[in-house]
């Protein structure tokens, strides 16, 4: 099979380093079950390192908030929270985590839609509320008022953006104040007064487009110009996050594996899925129709550079003058919520081999000892080989090893397989397509699914059929190797815990 | 030639034979199908008329507008004859990268829509991709649109079969070329084309040229996206290969400077990719009448046989490239450097420009009141400024420099930008060209800001 279709992961050093400790992997997976989530905290710290950089160049002032429904991990907050960034919350819950996790309050930034509650203890403590709605403004300052809270910080979530000349569509937000009403917000937000500050305005917009956010960091430019006018002091946009990661080591393999993917759906070649699924295109009489719905994986540009992109960019309205220009001339702080970006190398979900299974000549079937959902890579479109970490090293050499039975390449060679999951479930299947794995795995080997830290770590975890959830570890380097703890008992102080 | 309408003048481009010293084919005529001479400026004016003209009756009646997929020459096209016949149009697209072409549109009186990019938070069970969503809107507005369709409507192909490919056989006496070559966007030339010249002889290779799957070529298709369609065949090519942007540049280029023909990025990697198709049937013609060592001289294909032809297609013109070019290959629109630049002074030069700290600036002001120059663009000096100064955007400031010192000698002068990077350049350079006493304030508007003092908003 010279033909196998890798999609290879980017493995970052560090990342790299850890699944070359197939023997600690095994000995933590053994341990503590699978699945098993992995995260890495100092690469977390690297990325923020990352994202400063870009606005150190572009001389901005502002900060960093992790969005931190992309994984609920507490050593990564704990070790984000070391290096002075911020975390932005959309639950109760995670802002008591945040609070917990050694988060200073103005470091917070509460967005999404909120109930009283959440509303109360941004505002007991001091975070910065991010007003997703009219109504929760109102909701907001009748609390603050009836409570005797302090006076909160408030941004305000725009959108419904309009650019000038060409008109960039934008798929319709549910969260935020559409930007014509933004005049009746502000009157109402003057008659507040006593109760929140407008700091500044923010928007997320959900898409890959760099031009479509070029034109809502414009609009908020804008924004901010008719608060100036109206004599409020606005200092900060919040941009939201979207940044993307670069999941794949090699462009050509993603180039080939879509090319062949599309071939497979208009038939000319054997198909690549289970059932013939096409990721959202469809044969129509010789004709490719649909759209290919997954994650563009191979992505160059993305995370830091991403935003690096995107300031860079020309603003219409502003005669053609970079975005990153406009910020710092009108002495605005950018402010950004990364998620999966700041997330990049920063886990993997290990999942233990329980069965193999030779099915006529088609692909072979793997059973593992973990749920689509506990792998939440399919959930977002994501389409990556995972990592064979075999139990025993397994030399294919003509010493008649009883080992292995040869696969459709011969022994040692690739195969083809099938992902399921673990529950009884017709549709729980880690991924719908055909993975190709160098060499065949066998019952007690790990696969190591790589860069979940972001959305695919726990986002979808389930206890359906009183199967466990994945336990969570935080894995560094010293001086001796990789060490390790459990997730909750991590604290960025060496050694954690620091009880030597 | 007469025409009553400019749309008289679509079609009947000449063939224009590529000299042989240029591409250096010694038994092949490689012939150039000029549809940049178009009176809209593309191969594409032919398509747009053919598509659009049965349906304008009905949609001038109707009162509706024009819509397409196009990211160019398609809208350009339609753009124009939709404005000849009072009606609207409006371009649909997610493809169009080239900033002169979406200017020019505009100027054509066309409205532009950008399809919304991918979701960054994926649902893979989606059905609303922006293309079935337009589908979708089509549909449902019943007669309010004139959708000319060019991926799948068959006048797109027929407009080559009764145009462009009876015009190629007829210029060259009756007969069809040996090899024809297209790139791939629509697959209405291509198709079209090759199926006029089949007819007259079976033997005819087609040659389909596409994008590097990761480039962009405007006007050209990728080898998947070629796949999306309706019109493309596979069977219409008797081989598809791939044409990278480089390769398009160096054949513009080729033809530009050698060949007068002010050819586009798309002519270009047609021109490329006809040559480097070529050149092994011509190296295999070569040994086979063992010709002499003559690059560039012309021999018979067969001993005392007859030579061999092959056309391929220039869609349109170069001038509404240049940006592509430039982003590209820099280096080809290379301009002379000025005298004076803020670009020639190094950071050492910089860093030891005459500068000065918020507070001592604030009672230089007080005492000497220099002139305070504002370099930050004019909206942000709008919203607020230091009392009393003047705005000089930093492009505008650079373009007066050039010219010799904007100020007085004897006027002391304070330049002031966000964070005093800027100024401490052009402080820098204006001292070099003998400035007495001109200062740049140091860390700009944002330490002044955070100083405490007072900015105003007149």
């Amino acid at each position: 099979m010279g033909g196998a279709l890798y999609l290879e992961p980017r493995l970052g050093p560090r990342l790299g380093s850890l699944l070359e400790s197939d023997h600690l992997l095994h000995t933590l997976a053994d341990a503590l079950g699978s699945p098993l989530g992995v995260v890495l905290p100092d690469q977390l710290a690297e990325n923020v390192e990352r994202f400063r950089s870009v606005y150190r160049g572009h001389h901005l002032a502002g900060q960093i908030f992790l969005a931190h429904k992309a994984n609920r991990s507490s050593a990564l907050l704990r070790r984000l929270a070391a290096t002075g960034a911020g975390v932005d919350v959309a639950s109760l819950g995670e802002l008591q985590h945040a609070l917990g996790c050694g988060f200073a309050p103005s470091l917070i930034t509460a967005t999404g839609p909120k109930d009283t509650r959440f509303l109360w203890l941004a505002a007991r403590t001091g975070a910065t509320v991010s007003l997703d709605s009219p109504a929760e403004l109102d909701q907001l300052a009748t609390l603050v008022r009836a409570h005797g809270l302090p006076r909160v910080q408030v941004l305000l979530r725009l959108s419904g953006f309009e650019g000038s000349g060409v008109k960039v569509l934008t798929r319709r937000s549910r969260f935020g104040t559409a930007v014509p009403e933004l005049d009746a917000v502000l009157d109402t937000l003057e008659r507040y007064a006593d109760a929140v500050e407008l700091t500044g305005v923010a928007y997320h917009l959900d898409t890959t487009s760099a031009a479509e956010k070029a034109v809502a960091l414009e609009g908020c430019l804008l924004a901010l110009e008719e608060c100036r006018g109206r004599g409020l002091a606005p200092r900060a946009v919040d941009i939201g996050g979207g940044f993307g990661v670069n999941y794949l080591a090699d462009r050509a393999q993603w180039e080939r594996y879509t090319t062949e993917l599309a071939q497979a759906v208009l038939g000319t070649r054997p198909p690549l899925t289970w059932g013939g699924h096409g990721y959202g295109l469809r044969e129509d009489g010789g004709t490719l129709r649909g759209a290919l719905g997954v994650y563009p994986a191979y992505r160059p540009v993305a995370g830091a550079r991403y935003l690096d992109d995107l300031l860079s960019r020309p603003a219409t309205a502003f005669g053609g003058r970079p975005l990153a220009t406009l910020l710092l001339e009108h002495l605005y702080d950018l402010h950004t919520e990364p998620g999966r970006a700041l997330l990049d190398q920063c886990g993997v979900t290990l999942a233990r081999v329980l069965e193999t299974r030779d099915v006529g000549s088609g692909p072979l079937w793997v059973r593992l000892a973990a749920t689509a959902g506990d792998i939440g890579l399919e959930e977002h479109g994501i389409l990556i080989d995972p990592v064979l970490l075999p139990r025993e090293p397994r030399e294919p050499g003509p010493t008649g090893e009883p080992g292995p039975p040869a696969g459709p390449g011969g022994p040692g060679g690739p195969v083809e397989t099938y992902l399921f999951g673990s529950l009884c479930l017709e549709s729980d299947l880690i991924t719908r397509r055909t993975v190709h794995l160098p060499r065949r795995p066998a019952p007690g080997d790990l696969l190591a699914f790589v860069n979940t830290a972001g959305y695919c770590m726990d986002f979808h975890a389930t206890q359906a059929q009183r199967q466990p959830v994945a336990r969570k570890v935080a894995a560094w380097q010293d001086r001796a190797g990789w060490r390790w703890c459990l997730d909750e008992e991590y604290w960025p102080i060496t050694p954690p815990g620091g009880q030597q | 030639m007469r025409y009553d309408s400019i749309t008289g003048a679509i079609g009947n481009t000449p063939l224009v034979r590529i000299d042989p010293a240029v591409h250096g084919l010694r038994h092949i005529d490689l012939y150039a199908k000029l549809e940049l001479l178009n009176p809209f400026g593309s191969v594409k004016d032919r398509a747009a008329w053919h598509m659009a003209r049965p349906q304008l009756a009905a949609a001038m009646a109707a009162g509706s507008q024009v819509v397409e997929l196009s990211s160019g020459n398609t809208a350009k096209a339609l753009a124009v004859i939709a404005g000849m016949h009072g009606l609207s149009f409006k371009s649909v697209t997610n493809r169009m990268r080239v900033p002169e072409i979406k200017d020019l549109l505009l100027l054509l009186g066309a409205e532009i829509e950008e399809l919304p990019g991918q979701s960054e938070c994926l649902d893979p069970t989606a059905t609303d991709d922006p293309l079935t969503v337009f589908h979708r809107t089509l549909a449902a507005s019943g007669s309010a649109y004139l959708h000319t369709d060019q991926y799948f409507n068959t006048r797109n192909t027929e407009a080559h079969i009764t145009g462009t490919g009876p015009e190629i056989v007829k210029d060259l006496d009756g007969k069809a070329p040996d090899w024809f070559i297209a790139c791939v966007g629509t697959a209405g030339s291509s198709t079209g084309v090759a199926r006029v010249l089949r007819e007259h002889d079976p033997g005819v290779r087609v040659v389909g040229l596409v994008a590097a799957k990761s480039d962009f070529i405007p006007g050209i298709r990728t080898l998947d996206e070629v796949h999306e369609v309706g019109l493309f065949d596979p069977d219409t090519y008797d081989t598809i290969e791939s044409v990278s942007a480089d390769e398009a540049i160096d054949g513009l280029l080729t033809l530009n400077r050698r060949c007068g023909i002010m050819a586009g990025p798309t002519g270009g990697a047609a021109y490329v990719g006809a040559v480097r198709h070529l050149r092994a049937y011509d190296e295999k013609l070569c040994d086979e009448t063992a010709c002499d060592e003559n690059p560039g001289g012309e021999q018979p294909s067969e001993p005392g046989g007859a030579r061999r032809t092959a056309v391929f297609i220039v869609c349109d013109r170069v001038e509404s490239y240049l940006s592509y070019v430039r982003q590209r290959r820099p280096e080809l629109l290379g301009r002379p450097r000025r005298k004076y630049s803020a670009a020639d002074v190094s950071d050492a030069e910089a860093l030891a420009a005459p500068s000065i700290t918020v507070p001592d600036a604030r009672a230089w002001i007080d005492r000497e009141g220099p002139l305070v120059v504002d370099l930050r663009s004019p909206y942000a000096y709008a919203a607020l400024h230091i009392d009393g100064s003047v705005n000089i955007v930093d492009e505008l400031f650079e373009e007066l420099v050039h010219g010799g010192l904007p100020f007085s000698r004897s006027r002391p002068v304070l330049l002031a930008c966000p964070v005093g990077e800027k100024s401490a350049r052009y402080a820098a350079l204006l001292t070099r060209m003998g400035h007495p006493d001109i200062r740049s304030l140091e860390g700009g508007i944002i330490a002044w800001r955070d100083a405490g003092a007072p900015l105003v908003r007149d």
